[in-house]
């Protein structure tokens, strides 16, 4: 592992493969840092009273792949993370599976859980991924802006 | 002049075409998508354009051979 908070920019940050998630965790330890603050965003079974069967991603890849990279580059700055890493799921996705992951791994806590919530915020609200919600009658819904 | 869209945009058009028509910047564009289908109005509204691996402002200049991606509000997470 790196030890200069570099070591995700070797992680592909949009992909169609399941998360791993422990994998990922693996990769964020660091002799630097006290904290580590996972978040892992998971298929929910239900939306607004809705039975959700399964969801679908997608991204507009190069752009999205970009921007993440840039949303890491400046929380690492502003937080002075040992190491930030996030990751993106797209295609259909079934109920419990990860479908993000951010990490965040600083000296203390108190920034490793801000620039964490930072990060997962923007990705959300900036990055050009969209999900599209297959419910149980048949039904499916793009989500204009995330309601989470 | 190339168009890619993506999620609900699909709802109101091809997820690629080709434009024929001549835009010369992104409100033109607009126009001559709302000419292909009226009821993409609300949605193209709340839409950023980019070509590449960046947005572009609503008077950025189009080129005749650009590919113009049109960019619905995220929903990721």
């Amino acid at each position: 592992m790196e030890v200069n908070g570099s070591s995700s920019e070797t992680i592909e940050v949009i992909t169609a493969e399941p998360l791993d998630v422990v994998d990922l965790l693996s990769q964020a330890h660091h002799p630097g840092a006290g904290a580590v603050v996972l978040f892992s965003g998971e298929v929910r079974d239900s939306n607004k009273g809705r039975d959700v069967a399964c969801l679908e991603y997608e991204s507009y890849t190069p752009l999205a792949v970009k921007m993440i990279h840039d949303i890491l580059a400046e929380a690492r700055e502003k937080w002075g993370l040992r190491v930030a890493i996030a990751q993106h799921r797209i295609g259909r996705l079934s109920i419990g599976e990860s479908a993000v992951v951010v990490i965040t791994a600083a000296a203390h806590r108190h920034e490793a859980y801000e620039a964490n919530q930072h990060i997962i915020h923007r990705i959300k609200h900036e990055v050009p991924i969209w999900k599209c919600e297959y419910f149980s009658d048949g039904a499916h819904q793009w989500g204009n802006n995330c309601n989470c | 002049m190339k168009i890619h869209v993506y999620a609900k945009l699909k709802d109101y058009f091809s997820p690629e075409f080709e434009l024929d028509a001549v835009a010369r910047n992104t409100d033109e564009l607009k126009l001559r998508l709302l000419e292909i289908n009226e009821e993409a109005r609300q949605i193209l509204d709340s839409c950023r354009f980019a070509i590449e691996e960046g947005f572009i402002d609503h008077d950025h200049k189009l080129k005749e051979n650009d590919t113009v991606i049109i960019i619905p509000p995220s929903s990721g997470g």
